[in-house]
This record gives structure tokens, C-alpha cells and sequence, in this order.
């Protein structure tokens, strides 16, 4: 059931990060996670999206890890609870984790807290990722919900 | 808000001269500004994207970035020597400041997508300067929002952006349409205004530090770049400059050379011979390849020729007349709801020449390929094999009509110009078997094809009445691009008719030192300048005839026709000296540096 939840991780991602693509490409954001990922370690925009869709990927897969044991505490699973776990994941990714969160970790984006120093600063996101476009909390919500979908559905087909 | 009058002193009805503009670039994109200190012409992210600023094209809806001195002025200006940094020096009757304007390269470093940085030095007394930010984005029709983000302003629409970042450049005021401010500037007092760009992903919001130290990078890289070419002779000037305009038009990520920065600057004023050359031409191949390794440019020749051979795998062996410059096949015309340069509409985007059938291609790609392996000791196999299948096709092709080197939009014709060049295309395939380079298989087939071209060239091709090669099998009209084969060595250049057609060109095309293309019908209403690419290849002409004196009387001539920081046009009207046509223009300068090699090799 585990091997569930690391492929539908790995599937889940790989679609949820070719959706956000897609949406980039038809300008409805300018959200860019594997970039702003990436930039937390290291300025060269190269290198930093090898580290940022490294780093996705593994997020992707943790992510679905905790899915799976929520699926076990209240024992049950399926796509359209997957969808649920992935709405409520959307939410906080917008509102907290990418918002809040990587701002702290990513030490070249700005918070309304940092001054003019000497590094470059990135583009704060905003509340629900508003900053990269007005469909940015769209895009986002859509495609983590189908990331959950395809997570609930993987561990619900291996149980 | 209060609303800025422009102050245009050189305007007429919102539009400057052409040649009134100078081109800065990061190989990526290219900005065009105006003497009066307004970027008129921005695409974003690439060339060939959609305009960010198109002021150039429609002067009320296109969008600009206006920085120029509050009070009546007079203003100078140059590139910083051996680069494409600009300064435009305003001069008022309190003062005089210095506007520098760099579109920076990246560097080490997080840097921003795109970076458009003008630096504004205090010379002098004091001078008021205003600015007024006008993002249109989508060439003016896609919907842009300005909002403030920490104090700082940013337009955006869809997965673009733009963000204003200023120092010491007044308090900006922003509304739903612009961003404006104005500031003082004293003598050694330092203002920055820099314009970053983001494409599908967040801002980078650079400091003050790093924005002032990538343009000091900038200008060294122009520097170090400039200094490595390698033409010392006569011209060098004007030939260091067209090198710098041309790098300016190589599409770093692929190594494309785009015609042109522009698309409709107008051949005619009010006129509709209004065309979008930002693409590539692999026309301008043999063009492109002979200047780049004579300035020493082997990096860019190799890219751009591993380019055309890349972009035209999806048509092998045909040849798509133009590319995108990522190296894309379509290229669908439209038009674009502006009013264009001077009321000249349409306004077109895409180019429906793509879809003509233009034969001269073939001899100017065998002929680049031919310098090429010379240039770099080979080709590969699979170069070598691509290229024998063009001329297989050649040898099937040059019976057919086509639309000419000029892309005429009028009934296909027997162009002789097309004729010549495809036979020079099965020439220098023949000597590339020869040298083992490409399959020898059909030799004996591009010998015996190139034959009867050449036959048909001497039977309908050449008129005993005007003692010339003329534009069609059949015809009295005379054409500038005959010289094309001349150059690219169809036959000895010292012949007879040869020499008669370089003669014939001049008294009838030419209009003092300038030469128009032809000056026949060509399937669209109204008349066209004097084409600046035809009198360079003239001069070229005459120092491959050994009429050197000749050469050198012209290039001496031309050469000063230029504006005031070394850029070419496409045209040039003879009568009023206006540049007309897309700017600046690839053609027009690489026309210069080969006509300046080659009176250098003739003296030699």
C-alpha cells in the first residue's frame, strides 16, 4: 500500500507540475515553484531549477507519504478523498507554505520585513500566490487537487 | 495626476524620423530608443514576442518609456565606443545631464529575467528631468494592470510582468495607465531607473548596487567583444559598428540572425509595403557567414550555420524562405489593430513570404556552406549528407516559377537572379563532392543540371537591348540583386556582360550613390526608397571587377549615410535622405562589412 502512495507521489507530481507549466504557458501565472525553490540555495537560475525540480519531486513525495498515513488513521482512501487532501494542500500552499514559509527559507525573496540589502531579491508570492497573476490561486487548487486525486486513487488501487 | 506634455521637437504627429532611433540589446531582445529619450520599441520576453513598447508603430495605444528633460532641449548622442551601451547627452539652458541606457547581460548572479537600466548623470547646472512609464503589453492590445508592490510599481498581464525600480528619480505616481515622476538633477548627481522584466515566473528585484554593476559589466563585455573582431582596414569604424548592430540581432539561444529589429516600419510613408523581419532569412546566409568569419566571429558563424541546417529539418530539402528564431516554421501573417508608423498600415506580425517559393536560397546556402567548410576545415556527415539531398533537389526545382529574391507578391516568375543562384548552388555542391565533404553520387547529375541552367540563363536571360541580366526570362527590366551572383562567383566578375550588367545597374537603378532594387511592377501599389544593401553590394562589385577606384569612391559615399551612431535601415529615400523601412537592418550592415572586406582584399 506504501508503494501506493510513492507512485501515485511520483505521478502525482509529475502531472500537478506539468499542469503548472501548462497554466504558465497560457499566461494564466507566473508561478514558477521549481525556480523559487531552487533560488533557496544557490543564484544561478540553471542550477537552481536542477535543485528546484529535485526538490519538487521529493516534496511530492513526502507530501503523498502523509497522505497515506491520514488514509491510515481514518482508514479509508479513494480519489475523491485524495481530491479533498489535495484542495486543503492547494489552500495551505497558497496561504502558508509557499506564501509564508519559503519567504523564511528562501533567503532571496523578499518579506515585508526585509530592507534593500545586497542580494537581489525575488518576487514575494502574496496571499494565495495573488503576486503571479490573478488565476494564480486557480491554477494552483486545480492542479493540487488532481495531485490528490491521483495520490487517493494510487493508494486506493494498492489496498 | 498631472498629465506630461511630451515635448517632441523632431515629431510629427507622435513619430520621430526613423533614423532618430539607436537599438540596445542583450541578445535576446532588442529596445529601440529615440533621440528624445523615448523607448519606443520593447518585445518581451524575445524579439519576436509581443511588444511591451510599440510607440514606434502607434504613437497613442503602443506603449513607451519616455525619459527626457522637462524644459525645451537639444539633445546628442553616441554608442559608448565599441559597445551597445547609449548615451544621449541633454542640454538645457540650465544645464546638461547624460542618459545612459543598457539593456545588461546577466552575469553571475541571480539577475532578473530582463533588465533595461538608464543611468541619468548630472553634467552641469541643473537640469529637470520627467519620465512617464506606458506598458502596453500584447503590441498594445492585451489587458495590463498596474499595482503597487511595496512601494514599487508593476504592470503585469498574464505571465508577464514589468517592475519600476528607481533611485533618486523623484517620487513616482502610478494610475491605472502609467507610472510618471520627475526629478532635479545636479552636477556629479547619479539617477537610476531600472525596468525588470519576468516571463512566467516571479520578478527579480535587483538592488541598486548590482543593476550599476551589471552595466559597467555590459559595456566591458561590448568592449572586450568589439576588440576581438578583426578588421583594421579603412572602414574599421563603421565596419566595428555594423558588427556590434548584427550581434545585436543574433537570437542568442538559438544563434538566428534576425533581420530586423522592427516589424512595419514602412518602406513607403503611408504606404502598406509594411513587413514584420523579425525572423530569419536563411537568404542571408552566405551574407552573414563571409562577414562573421572576416570579423572573426567563428563562434556565431558555426551557431548560425548549425541553425539554418537545424531550423530547416522539418521542410528538408525544401527551404522555407524564413524561420522563426527558434527555429519554428510557421509564421502566419496578420495584422495588428494599430495605426501604424506615420498612419502607414497595416501593422503585421507573422510574414506570409514564408510560404513563397523563392529558389535563390539553395545557392546561398551551398554557397555559406561552401565558406563554412573552408572556414572550419569540414562539415560533418550528416551535414554533408543533407546538403548533397538540397541539391538533388535543386536539380529537380529551378525549372519551376518562383517570387524572387524580393518576394514579390505578384505571379510567380522565371527570375533569373533565382536561376544563377541555383546554379551556384550546384557548383559549390559539385566542389564540396569534389573535396569529399558531401556524397558524390549525383555529381554527374549537378554537373550536367548546372549546365543547362546556365544555358537557359545565357538564352532568355540576358537582353542585348540593355546590355544586361535582367529580373525575368524574357524582359528589359534590370535588378540590383543580379549582382548577388557576381558576387557568389557565378562566372569570372571581370566578363563582359558581367561588367555591362554592373554598369547597366548603376545608370539605371541608381539615384546618385544609392541603387534601387528595380523598378518595375512588382504586385503591390506604391513606390519603395532606394535599398541601402544594393549600393554596398555595388561596391562590392567593383572591387571584385578590379575597379577600385570605383569601389572606394562609393563606399566613401555610403558610408555617411548612416545615422548618427552607425545604423542602417533598410532603405533610404534618395530625395530627403530618410531612412525607411525596418530597423536596423541586418542586410544593410552585413552588406557593408563584406563590401569593406572586399575592397580590403582587392588592394591586396
Amino acid at each position: 500500500m506504501i508503494w501506493g502512495a510513492i507512485v501515485g507521489g511520483f505521478v502525482g507530481t509529475l502531472v500537478l507540475t506539468t499542469l503548472l507549466r501548462a497554466a504558465s504557458e497560457l499566461g494564466l501565472t507566473r508561478m514558477d515553484l521549481p525556480f523559487l525553490l531552487g533560488t533557496a540555495f544557490t543564484p544561478d537560475r540553471v542550477t537552481a531549477k536542477a535543485i528546484g525540480y529535485a526538490l519538487h519531486f521529493g516534496f511530492g513525495l513526502v507530501f503523498a507519504l502523509v497522505y497515506y498515513a491520514v488514509f491510515l488513521v481514518i482508514d479509508a482512501s479513494g480519489f475523491l478523498l485524495g481530491a479533498l487532501f489535495g484542495l486543503i494542500h492547494g489552500l495551505f500552499a497558497g496561504t502558508a507554505l509557499v506564501n509564508i514559509l519559503l519567504p523564511v527559507v528562501n533567503p532571496r525573496m523578499g518579506t515585508s520585513f526585509t530592507a534593500a540589502g545586497s542580494t537581489p531579491l525575488l518576487e514575494p508570492p502574496g496571499f494565495l500566490l495573488l503576486n503571479y497573476g490573478r488565476r494564480t490561486p486557480l491554477a494552483t487548487l486545480v492542479a493540487h487537487i488532481v495531485y490528490g486525486a491521483i495520490v487517493g486513487g494510487f493508494v486506493s488501487l494498492a489496498s | 495626476m498631472t498629465q506630461l506634455r511630451h515635448v517632441e521637437p523632431g515629431r510629427i504627429r507622435g513619430y520621430a524620423p526613423i533614423r532618430d532611433y539607436a537599438a540596445i540589446g542583450d541578445g535576446r531582445t532588442v529596445a529601440m530608443v529615440c533621440r528624445d529619450g523615448s523607448i519606443d520599441w520593447l518585445c518581451l520576453p524575445a524579439l519576436d514576442s509581443p511588444s511591451v513598447f510599440a510607440a514606434i508603430v502607434d504613437a497613442e495605444r503602443g506603449g513607451r518609456f519616455l525619459l527626457e528633460p522637462a524644459v525645451p532641449y537639444e539633445a546628442s548622442r553616441r554608442y559608448v565606443p565599441e559597445t551597445n551601451v547609449l548615451e544621449t547627452t541633454f542640454t538645457t539652458a540650465t544645464g546638461a545631464a547624460r542618459l545612459t541606457d543598457a539593456m545588461t547581460l546577466p552575469g553571475g548572479g541571480l539577475a532578473p529575467f530582463r533588465e533595461l537600466v538608464r543611468r541619468v548623470e548630472g553634467l552641469s547646472g541643473s537640469v529637470r528631468l520627467r519620465w512617464r512609464l506606458e506598458p502596453r503589453f500584447g503590441y498594445g492590445s492585451a489587458r495590463t494592470r498596474i499595482e503597487r508592490r511595496d512601494g514599487v510599481p508593476v504592470a503585469s498581464s498574464g505571465s508577464d510582468a514589468l517592475a519600476l525600480h528607481t533611485w533618486d528619480a523623484g517620487e513616482s505616481v502610478s494610475d491605472d495607465q502609467a507610472v510618471t515622476g520627475d526629478f532635479e538633477t545636479d552636477e556629479g548627481r547619479k539617477s537610476l531607473l531600472v525596468l525588470t522584466a519576468a516571463h512566467q515566473e516571479p520578478l527579480v528585484l535587483p538592488t541598486r548596487d548590482d543593476s550599476e554593476d551589471r552595466l559597467e559589466a555590459t559595456a566591458r563585455f561590448w568592449r572586450e567583444w568589439a576588440r576581438g573582431r578583426e578588421y583594421s582596414g579603412r572602414w574599421s569604424e563603421a565596419v566595428i559598428r555594423s558588427a556590434l548592430a548584427l550581434k545585436l540581432l543574433v537570437h542568442a539561444p538559438s544563434g538566428a540572425i534576425a533581420a530586423a529589429a522592427t516589424t512595419s516600419l514602412p518602406e513607403e510613408i503611408g504606404g502598406e509595403r509594411n513587413w514584420d523581419y523579425r525572423f530569419s532569412w536563411p537568404r542571408d546566409a552566405a551574407f552573414a557567414l563571409e562577414a562573421l568569419l572576416a570579423l572573426g566571429c567563428a563562434p556565431e558563424a558555426r551557431a548560425y550555420f548549425s541553425w539554418i541546417l537545424h531550423a530547416s529539418q522539418l521542410t528538408h530539402p525544401r527551404l522555407q524562405v524564413l524561420y522563426r528564431l527558434n527555429g519554428r516554421a510557421d509564421a502566419d501573417e496578420r495584422s495588428l489593430p494599430l495605426s501604424g508608423y506615420r498612419e502607414s498600415g497595416p501593422v503585421r506580425v507573422g510574414n506570409g513570404a514564408a510560404e513563397q517559393t523563392q529558389l535563390d536560397v539553395y545557392g546561398e546556402l551551398l554557397e555559406a556552406a561552401s565558406r563554412f567548410a573552408s572556414a572550419v576545415g569540414g562539415l560533418d556527415r550528416d551535414q554533408g549528407r543533407r546538403l548533397a539531398e538540397i541539391a538533388d533537389y535543386v536539380c529537380e526545382c529551378w525549372q519551376q516559377p518562383d517570387s524572387g529574391i524580393w518576394e514579390m507578391r505578384s505571379e510567380p516568375a522565371d527570375f533569373i537572379q533565382s536561376k544563377m543562384m541555383c546554379a551556384i548552388a550546384l557548383d559549390r555542391a559539385s566542389e564540396l563532392a569534389v573535396r569529399g565533404l558531401v556524397p558524390a553520387k549525383h555529381l554527374a547529375r549537378w554537373s550536367r543540371e548546372q549546365k543547362r541552367i546556365r544555358a537557359f540563363v545565357e538564352r532568355r536571360g540576358y537582353s542585348e537591348r540593355k546590355r544586361a541580366y535582367v529580373q525575368r526570362a524574357g524582359s528589359d527590366v534590370l535588378d540590383a540583386s543580379l549582382l548577388l551572383p557576381i558576387l557568389a562567383g557565378y562566372d569570372d566578375p571581370r566578363k563582359p556582360h558581367l561588367i555591362a550588367t554592373v554598369d547597366a545597374i548603376r545608370s539605371e537603378l541608381g539615384r546618385g550613390m544609392l541603387v534601387h532594387r528595380y523598378l518595375g511592377e512588382d504586385g503591390l501599389p506604391g513606390d519603395e526608397g532606394a535599398f541601402v544593401a544594393c549600393s554596398f553590394w555595388l561596391v562590392e562589385a567593383y572591387a571584385l571587377q578590379g575597379r577600385l577606384e570605383d569601389a572606394e569612391a562609393l563606399m566613401e559615399e555610403l558610408v555617411p549615410l548612416a545615422n548618427d551612431v552607425g545604423l542602417f535601415a533598410e532603405e533610404i529615400d534618395p530625395r530627403t535622405g530618410e531612412f525607411l523601412g525596418n530597423f536596423p537592418q541586418a542586410l544593410s550592415h552585413l552588406a557593408l562589412v563584406t563590401a569593406a572586406v572586399a575592397i580590403e582584399a582587392a588592394r591586396t
